[in-house]
C-alpha cells in the first residue's frame, strides 16, 4: 500500500438505533492528508457512520485514531483528540451570531483568546460571506452561508481529521461545488485530512483521494475515484452517466 | 406623586420575586426545553434551610449564601437523578415528574418544619421574623418627593438589577454562558463542538435553583415569615413573568416579572373599586392575554424563524 501514515481506521464498527443496526461492520481508512469519501444512497448509513465516529451514538467493534483505540470515548473527548464533525443540514446554533458560532467551535482550545481570535479572522478571510455576516444570528444565513459556517466552525477547533456529513444536501450545484472546492483547497493548503460522506457522487469524486461505497450499511466496495469511475456498474447506479 | 412613587416602588419590589423565579423557569427551558413546574418549591425548600440557619445564629447575609449552595446542589441533582434518565425516555413525562417533585418536596417541608409560619415563638423559634436582607424596621424608609419608601424595597429591586447584570454578563462574556446558549440552541451540536452537555444542563438546573432560592428568601422577608404555602402564588405569576417576556429571554422574564408586579399594584391602587387587591391578578393576566395575542412568543421571545 502507501507509506502514509493512517489517522483512522475502523474494524467491524457497527452501530445503530436501539434494536435497529445500521451499520454492520464497516472497515475504513484515512491516512494523514487524504480526503476519503464514502459514498451511499438514501438510508445506507452515511450519517450513522459519522454518529459512530463522533461518539453521539453507542457503537461496537473497534475504533482506532492516531494509533490509540477511541472506541470508549466521549464525544467532547473525540474532540479534543482532533475528530471534528460538520452535521447534516443546518447544524449551527440559530440563535447565536455567526461570531459566537465561531467562538462555540473553539470551545475545547486552551492556547487562549489571542490565538482563537487569530483563527477567526482567517476563516473570515477564506469565508468573506461570514465577516459580512459576523454579528447576524446564523438562522438568518442562507443555506449555504450555513453550511460554510457549519464547516468554519468545525475548523475552530482545529481539528487532525475533519468529517463532513453530506455537505452538498439543500445546496444549489454552484454552491456545492464551491464548497467542494473549499475543501479540497484546505486539503491542500492546510494539509486538512477528510472523511466526507455524500450521495452527490459527481463533485465529491473529483476532490477525493479515496472512495468507498457504502450499502445498507455494508462497504462493497472501494479503490481510487478513477478506479470506481471506470468500473461500468458503479459508474451507472452512483454517477448516472 | 406620593402615592404614585409608593406603588411604582411596592410594584417592582414585589415583581421582583417573580422575576427571580421566573429567571429560574427560564434558564431551565433553555436549556432543555422543560418547564420545571416545581421551580417556586425548590426555592422554598432553600427559604426553609435559610430559617434553618438563621435558628443556628448564622447571619442572614452568610445563610442566604449557604441558602443558594443548598438551593444549586438540590436543582443539579434533580437534574442528574431525575430529569435526565426520565428525559431519554419521555419528554413529555419530565413535565409530570416536576409536579410530583412539586408535592414531594412541599411534603418534605411539612414533615421537618411543620405546617405554621415560622418563624413561631410557639415552636420556639428564637428569631422574631424572617430575617430580611435589607433594614426592615418601621423607621428604615427614605422619603422622596413625600413619599415614604421602604429601604427594603429599594434593595431588593437593586439586587436584582445587579443580578441581572450579572447573569447577562455570565450569559454573554463567559465560557459556561456560551455552553449554555449553544446547548439551548442545538444540544447535537453543542456535543459536537465538544462541550460536555450533561454537565451545563446540570449547571443550569443548580443555577435555576440558587436564583430561586434567593428569590424565595428574598419573599419570605417582606411577607416576614416562611410557611408551607409561600411559593404557589408567587410561581404563578412567575410562569406569566416567563410567558409575558418570553420563555428563552432572561431578561424578558425581568421586564415580565416587574412589569406584572407594576400593572397588579397599579391596577389595585388607582382602580379599587373596580379592581381592588382581590381582582388585581387577574388585570395582569388580562395584559398578558392581550400582549400575546399580538406577540405570540412574548415580548422579548424568539419565534422560531429558520431560512430554509
Amino acid at each position: 500500500m502507501t507509506s502514509q501514515t493512517t489517522l483512522l481506521n475502523t474494524r467491524f464498527l457497527t452501530a445503530g438505533y436501539g434494536p435497529v443496526t445500521v451499520l454492520h461492520g464497516i472497515d475504513i481508512e484515512v491516512n494523514e492528508g487524504e480526503i476519503v469519501v464514502v459514498l451511499g444512497a438514501n438510508g445506507a448509513g452515511k450519517t450513522t457512520l459519522m454518529r459512530a465516529i463522533s461518539g453521539t451514538i453507542p457503537r461496537t467493534g473497534n475504533i482506532e485514531f492516531e494509533g490509540r483505540s477511541i472506541k470508549k470515548d466521549s464525544t467532547d473527548a473525540i474532540v479534543r483528540a482532533g475528530i471534528v464533525q460538520v452535521p447534516q443540514g443546518r447544524g449551527t446554533f440559530p440563535e447565536l451570531s455567526v461570531a459566537d458560532n465561531l467562538l462555540a467551535g473553539a470551545y475545547v482550545r486552551r492556547d487562549g483568546a489571542k490565538a482563537v481570535a487569530d483563527d477567526i479572522a482567517k476563516w473570515y478571510s477564506v469565508f468573506p460571506r461570514l465577516q459580512e455576516r459576523s454579528t447576524q444570528r446564523a438562522g438568518s444565513l442562507s443555506g449555504g452561508e450555513q453550511q460554510m459556517l457549519a464547516i468554519a466552525r468545525a475548523l475552530m477547533s482545529r481539528p487532525k481529521l475533519l468529517l463532513c456529513d453530506e455537505p452538498s444536501m439543500g445546496l444549489a450545484p454552484l454552491i456545492t461545488r464551491e464548497l467542494f472546492n473549499v475543501i479540497g483547497q484546505l486539503n491542500k493548503e492546510e494539509g486538512l485530512s477528510v472523511l466526507l460522506v455524500e450521495q452527490n457522487a459527481n463533485l465529491a469524486m473529483h476532490i477525493a483521494s479515496r472512495v468507498y461505497l457504502l450499502e445498507t450499511g455494508v462497504i462493497v466496495a472501494s479503490g481510487s475515484a478513477a478506479e470506481l469511475s471506470a468500473d461500468d456498474s458503479i459508474r451507472k447506479a452512483y454517477l448516472g452517466f | 406623586m406620593e402615592l404614585f412613587l409608593q406603588r411604582l416602588v411596592d410594584g417592582l419590589s414585589e415583581g421582583s420575586v417573580y422575576a427571580l423565579i421566573a429567571l429560574g423557569i427560564v434558564i431551565i427551558y433553555r436549556g432543555t426545553g422543560h418547564l420545571n413546574f416545581a421551580q417556586g418549591e425548590m426555592a422554598l425548600f432553600s427559604t426553609f434551610v435559610v430559617y434553618q440557619f438563621g435558628e443556628w445564629g448564622i447571619p442572614i447575609g452568610i445563610a442566604v449564601i449557604m441558602g443558594m449552595a443548598v438551593g444549586f446542589t438540590l436543582g443539579a441533582v434533580t437534574e442528574v437523578a431525575i430529569v435526565r434518565p426520565i428525559s431519554k425516555k419521555s419528554p413529555f413525562a419530565v413535565f409530570i415528574v416536576t409536579i410530583g417533585l412539586f408535592q414531594l418536596l412541599n411534603w418534605v417541608d411539612g414533615a421537618i418544619w411543620g405546617g405554621q409560619q415560622l418563624p413561631n415563638t410557639g415552636v420556639g423559634s428564637k428569631q422574631v421574623r424572617f430575617p430580611s436582607l435589607f433594614p426592615n424596621n418601621p423607621t428604615d424608609f427614605v422619603t422622596i418627593f413625600g413619599a415614604n419608601i421602604k429601604i427594603q424595597s429599594l434593595g431588593v429591586i437593586a439586587l436584582v438589577g445587579v443580578l441581572t447584570v450579572a447573569l447577562f454578563a455570565i450569559f454573554n462574556h463567559t465560557r459556561l454562558g456560551l455552553a449554555m446558549r449553544a446547548v439551548a440552541a442545538n444540544g447535537e451540536s453543542a456535543k459536537l463542538v465538544g462541550i460536555r452537555t450533561g454537565r451545563v444542563l446540570m449547571a443550569s438546573w443548580g443555577l435555576a435553583a440558587a436564583i430561586g432560592a434567593l428569590g424565595g428568601v428574598v419573599f419570605a422577608g417582606i411577607s416576614t415569615n416562611v410557611n408551607l404555602g409561600l411559593m404557589f402564588t408567587v410561581f404563578i405569576y412567575a410562569s406569566a413573568a416567563a410567558t409575558l417576556g418570553g420563555f428563552d429571554s432572561p431578561g424578558g422574564a425581568v421586564v415580565g416579572g416587574l412589569s406584572i408586579g407594576l400593572i397588579q399594584n397599579m391596577a389595585a391602587g388607582y382602580a379599587p373599586k373596580w379592581v381592588g387587591q382581590e381582582m388585581k391578578v387577574g388585570v395582569a393576566f388580562l395584559v398578558i392575554l392581550g400582549v400575546l395575542l399580538f406577540r405570540p412568543s412574548g415580548l422579548f421571545g424568539t419565534s422560531r424563524v429558520e431560512r430554509v
